[in-house]
């Protein structure tokens, strides 16, 4: 059936400012403004305005906290073109709801990457245009940043921008002061079966090639830890692989958290509904079954039959300087495990328990991005260096705090320009 | 001409890739003689400008507007 949508307001609040809004988008401006202060700071008197220093002689960590949300952001942009790519590839109409949710995701959190790897170098314009001169194909790095930062980024937004266009289309019919952004969107898309045909061929193609492109990406950003052979506690094969699945474990928690709270605002309520979460939360449990095994697996080999190296690495993580923050993270993500256990056996799906199993798994995958990251270089010395220590100072809190900021700014930012929650396929016109 | 000039586009991204990557850039067999610069000067630019020239066909192929009469 269609649905002439001319003479109708735009759908989903697009172009209505309301209070709530108003200030979802000052508290983020807020924060951003907090970290923009916090980096000139730290642009202006260098690195040292942070808790970073050399690792060995310098007894401190040359890769902090900016790295281990360089880690996290990558890992939940892989959640977010995943289910989008999985959902056109093999058409589950019942999560097409959340496909641009996703899609955004993706887009957001690379450029949240990107920024953290920007403002953890001590001359950020010498990093760019190095890499863009010197970079060697040898290194994890090339592949981290071309392939990570680059290309996966540019062909997430790709994905957003031919996806979008039906969508845009029609928006573009109703007559509004965004109507010009809709109709440069939409770039004459009129929705002829021709064109739904080869938008169909498209979506399947650029979804083959971006799932390969993003399991190899992330795949390479474990490399750069995992490979380092003399680090122990990085050096190890499953690095790649458990990369990958905490990766899609943030990444499904953060979608369901984004997509709680859209349904909540009242955004397309009705494609948002308790099927969507309960497969989302499926997916979930699926993944912290895996990456929980990954984790044992590892342990278990670093401490029976690991290194002398290896152990204490071990021992700083499980009774150590780090057992904190490792026994919250493993905490976490077993309650969050537990609770979808629990619903999956009851068969009694709550989004607001999947949400707190969202939340869990995020915040326990920021405790585990930092232990991948710190303790190596604080305690992982094979020469005989006194161990080093690290604490972040108040400006990378503010720093990280801004780039969060950020992102909650560009989500709210969109959802008041373009559909959030994809237009159900009935609202095209008739051979418009 | 749709379909040719999105296959000749992935074409050219696949081998600007390829050919940056093992070609242009540090060799990855070493000749004995210390290395680390590129063969030539900004290879991985190439190598990206190659990634986002496939996806980039993607774009093309949706875009290119209807042949007249169809």
């Amino acid at each position: 059936m269609s649905v002439n949508v001319s003479g109708q307001p735009l759908p989903q609040g697009i172009g209505r400012v309301t209070p709530g809004w108003l200030a979802v988008v000052g508290a983020a401006a807020a924060a951003l403004a907090v970290g923009l202060y916090a980096y000139s700071r730290e642009a202006s008197e260098g690195l040292i305005e942070t808790g970073l220093g050399d690792p060995g002689t310098g007894r401190g960590v040359a890769w902090g906290l900016y790295v281990a949300f360089v880690v996290y952001f990558v890992g939940v942009s892989f959640a977010g073109i995943t289910i989008a790519a999985l959902i056109r590839l093999f058409r589950i109409e019942r999560l097409q709801g959340i496909a641009r949710i996703a899609e955004l995701l993706t887009v957001v959190a690379l450029l949240l990457a990107a920024l953290s790897i920007l403002v953890d170098l001590g001359q950020p314009l010498r990093g760019i245009v190095n890499l863009f001169l010197y970079a060697r194909p040898q290194s994890p790095f090339f592949g981290t940043f071309t392939l990570v930062i680059s290309g996966y980024l540019f062909a997430s937004i790709v994905y957003l921008y031919l996806d979008g266009r039906h969508d845009a289309a029609i928006c573009a019919r109703v007559p509004s002061r965004l109507q010009w952004f809709h109709r440069l969107w939409a770039a004459g898309y009129r929705d002829t079966p021709a064109e739904r045909e080869r938008h169909r061929r498209t979506t399947v193609w650029l979804a083959i090639a971006i799932i390969p492109l993003l399991v190899v990406a992330h795949s390479t950003l474990g490399f750069v830890f995992g490979l380092q052979v003399g680090r122990p506690g990085w050096y190890s094969a499953l690095q790649a692989p458990a990369f990958v699945v905490l990766a899609g474990v943030s990444g499904l928690g953060l979608l369901i958290v984004i997509a709680a709270f859209m349904r909540r605002v009242g955004v397309a309520r009705e494609r948002l509904d308790e099927a969507v979460f309960s497969l989302l939360g499926r997916f979930l449990m699926v993944l912290l079954i895996a990456y929980l095994y990954f984790m044992v697996a590892e342990l278990l080999t670093s401490t029976y039959a690991g290194s002398h190296h290896e152990q204490l690495i071990t021992q700083a993580l499980l009774s150590g300087e780090y057992s904190t923050i490792f026994w919250a993270s493993v905490g976490l993500l077993v309650l969050a495990l537990g609770l979808m256990v629990w619903q999956a056996v009851t068969h009694r799906w709550s989004i607001a328990a999947l949400v707190a199993a969202g939340l869990f798994v995020n915040v326990a995958a920021v405790g585990k991005r930092y232990l991948i990251v710190v303790p190596s270089q604080t305690q992982g010395q094979l020469l005989p260096y006194v161990p080093g220590s690290y604490a972040p100072t108040l400006g990378e809190y503010a720093v990280v705090v801004g780039l969060f900021g950020l992102g909650v700014l560009l989500f709210a930012l969109f959802m008041k320009v373009f559909p959030i929650v994809e237009l159900p396929e009935e609202e095209v016109p008739a051979g418009a | 001409m749709r379909n040719v000039l999105t296959v000749l586009m992935v074409v050219v991204g696949f081998a600007l890739q390829g050919i940056s990557y093992f070609v242009l850039a540090d060799p990855w067999v070493t000749t004995g003689i210390p290395s680390g610069e590129p063969r030539l000067i900004a290879a991985p630019t190439l190598f990206i400008a190659g990634v986002v020239l496939v996806f980039l066909a993607a774009v093309l192929y949706e875009l290119l507007p209807e042949r007249r009469g169809r």
